[in-house]
């Protein structure tokens, strides 16, 4: 039985004039100790799927439909002082930006006590020795001395450590990493994945990495979800949806990211056009105005998530990509050792 | 040593210093302000040592019953005297207790009621926020000085009535700033951090929402201190002032000698300075504080 079961989860949000539709019946499953990814390009509803597992949507923002099974107890049904002892316990996340995410006023210090004293019981000696302890397993040098600084006075990777901190203070089952590298420049996100890969191994985490970057799954995610508007269109081992994508949105992100091994002529591709409007019931595979392998049935039927080649590869396309245009990349050996650890 | 060691004992050496701290540097090199500061100190401790400065008391009659004309300045009696014999100096330095109580008093009132209903209306939202609102627009619809008025007349005249009536017209101003700081700060990604890892309601706002957003709050009260000395006299001088008679308050001072004006102009122009002065050096301060505090006039 997996640790945590989303069932067609459905959200929407209401403004005067429209309801966006953000996620339109997402599932998945996750195990204890796995590490998934969830990739899309920017509003793709990747960010409202994990605030609405965790009950804090934005106030416009309702679940219309589906289920999140916790632990076999359903996260959108349990009432709000219930789903609060969930938050930061068993299920914690990162943010995108670590410059916005911790509060300005307080020291570091007290931000990671807050929740160890909420959900640990502990004293406040036993908090602030807990807090240090913390910061010295992100890796913050001369964690002592830096717990009475306040957030202002950290880089920005250091503040993203602390965040890391904060998160697996209560040593959570789940961990979601929203974005948790795309404000900080590369040289730091290869440090901060490493840290989170570290973590998740060490605490036998489960983590939910939701990024636009393909790079960042390649090397921590063991499975790969690719989400476009609101759905899930393609699920696969990571290697796999490398090496085979099936989808023709999947392949489309493949070949717009620049390759160091590619020709110097080569140019990238970009997927033409933009994603669709989310206001309106969409028709269809919501890819296929885009799609050069749209066929008459993608722009009446919508797709559901199929089984193609094997069982852990999944598709939602009626026309799915052919051997022959695929990339076949190959994930570095290197980063795959890092999957496995 | 890890890399990341390496990058933190770099910053070490130029550790930036705290956020108060920046804003107190700011404030410091910031002339204006500090006169402001010197100003509003030295008017604090003349009312504090009011009975050690003044050579006279405020009611005692140390010169002729003179109301037609009443002595000018002179070297005994450093502003003169009013029509009643009594030491102006003296009227004046004790007449810093009263304005700087009355202000105080007015815009800590309208603080503490602003900062209530601010929060209230910033925090739930609704019908909440709606009818708090409103009602506040409503206040603000009314000219300040003519609300007073009104509540004077429905409360009575008197010392506490008066700081009441202005401390009511300055509540619309801190509720509104209060909101709409809430309102930026409660959609901002620290507080959505707090939310994930279980932190709730009151919790939320009074901890992590409420320091923030009470910056500007800060500022605004020093302003709403000298509008409401201004006030004050103002309606002292319309003769809704505390009925006491003799009463050392500035803007009563000026009132009860406006007929005098012709004859005898020092009887009003030592305290309606003193009004500037008290008004002015409050205004410097919440400036600078603006200044140093508001993140977006950092450079």
């Amino acid at each position: 039985m997996p640790l945590l079961s989303v069932r067609d989860l459905a959200v929407q949000f209401k403004t005067r004039k429209s309801t966006v539709r953000a996620v339109n019946g997402v599932s998945f499953d996750l195990d204890a100790g796995e590490t998934l990814g969830i990739v899309g390009e920017s509003g793709c509803g990747k960010s409202v799927t994990s605030l609405a597992m965790l009950g804090i949507l934005p106030k416009a923002g309702r679940v219309t439909h589906g289920e999140v099974l916790f632990e076999d107890v359903d996260l959108l049904k349990v009432p709000d002082s219930q789903l609060r002892q969930v938050r930061g316990n068993d299920i914690a996340m990162i943010f995108q930006d670590p410059m916005t995410s911790l509060n300005p006023v307080l020291t570091v210090g007290r931000q990671i006590t807050e929740a160890l004293r909420k959900h640990m019981d502990m004293n406040k000696d036993e908090a602030n020795k807990e807090a240090i302890a913390l910061l010295d397993r992100v890796e913050i040098p001369a964690a002592k001395d830096r717990i009475e600084d306040y957030p202002h006075q950290f880089s920005g990777g250091m503040r993203q450590r602390v965040m890391i901190a904060m998160a697996i203070s209560c040593h959570p089952k789940i961990l979601i990493a929203d974005e948790p590298t795309t404000a900080l420049d590369v040289t730091i996100q290869a440090q901060i994945l490493e840290v989170l890969k570290q973590l998740v191994a060490e605490e036998n985490m489960a983590l939910i990495l939701i990024t636009h970057d393909l790079g960042v799954v390649a090397g921590t995610c063991e499975r790969t979800n690719v989400m476009y508007a609101g759905r899930f269109v393609e699920s696969a081992p990571t290697p796999k949806l490398f090496a085979k994508p099936r989808h023709p949105y999947t392949l489309g992100l493949l070949k717009s990211v620049p390759r160091l091994d590619a020709a110097r002529k080569e140019k990238l591709q970009p997927i033409g056009g933009t994603p669709l409007s989310m206001t309106s019931e969409i028709e269809g595979c919501a890819f296929a105005p885009r799609c050069i392998y749209a066929t008459e049935e993608s722009r009446t039927k919508t797709p559901e998530l199929r089984r193609i080649d094997s069982d852990d590869h999944l598709v939602a396309c009626w026309n799915p990509v052919q051997e022959e245009d695929m990339p076949r990349i190959e994930i570095v050996a290197a980063r795959d050792e890092g999957v496995a650890g | 040593m890890s890399l990341a060691e390496a990058e933190a004992q770099e910053l070490h050496l130029e550790r930036p210093s705290s956020l108060s701290r920046d804003a107190l540097d700011r404030f410091i090199h910031n002339k204006a302000a500090v006169v402001g500061v010197v100003v509003m100190v030295l008017l604090v401790l003349i009312a504090i040592f009011a009975p050690l400065i003044a050579p006279f008391g405020p009611q005692e009659q140390v010169g002729p019953l003179d109301s037609s004309n009443p002595a000018g300045p002179s070297a005994e009696h450093w502003m003169g005297l009013d029509e009643q014999g009594r030491d102006v100096f003296s009227r004046v330095v004790y007449g810093a207790r009263l304005s700087l109580l009355v202000g105080l008093v007015s815009a800590a009132f309208g603080l503490s009621v602003g900062l209530v209903l601010g929060a209230l209306a910033g925090y739930f939202g609704g019908w909440v926020e709606t009818i708090i609102m409103r009602l506040m627009d409503i206040m603000l619809a009314i000219p300040a000085l003519l609300l007073a008025i009104g509540l004077i007349a429905l409360l009575g005249r008197g010392l506490v009535q008066i700081m009441i009536a202005v401390g009511i017209t300055t509540i619309p101003v801190f509720a509104r700033l209060l909101r709409g700081s809430i309102l930026a700060q409660r959609e901002s990604d620290y507080v959505l951090a707090a939310r994930s890892l279980g932190v709730r309601g009151r919790r939320l706002l009074t901890v992590h929402i409420l320091p923030n957003a009470l910056a500007p709050l800060i500022v605004q009260a020093t302003l709403v201190t000298a509008t409401a000395i201004i006030d004050v006299a103002g309606l002292s001088f319309l003769g809704l002032g505390p009925a006491e008679p003799g009463l050392p308050e500035w803007g009563k001072m000026l009132a009860d000698n406006a007929t005098r004006l012709d004859r005898a102009t020092h009887l009003v122009i030592f305290p309606g300075a003193a009004i500037v002065i008290s008004v002015l050096g409050l205004n410097l301060i919440g400036d600078g504080l603006r200044e140093s505090i508001d993140p977006k006039m950092r450079s």
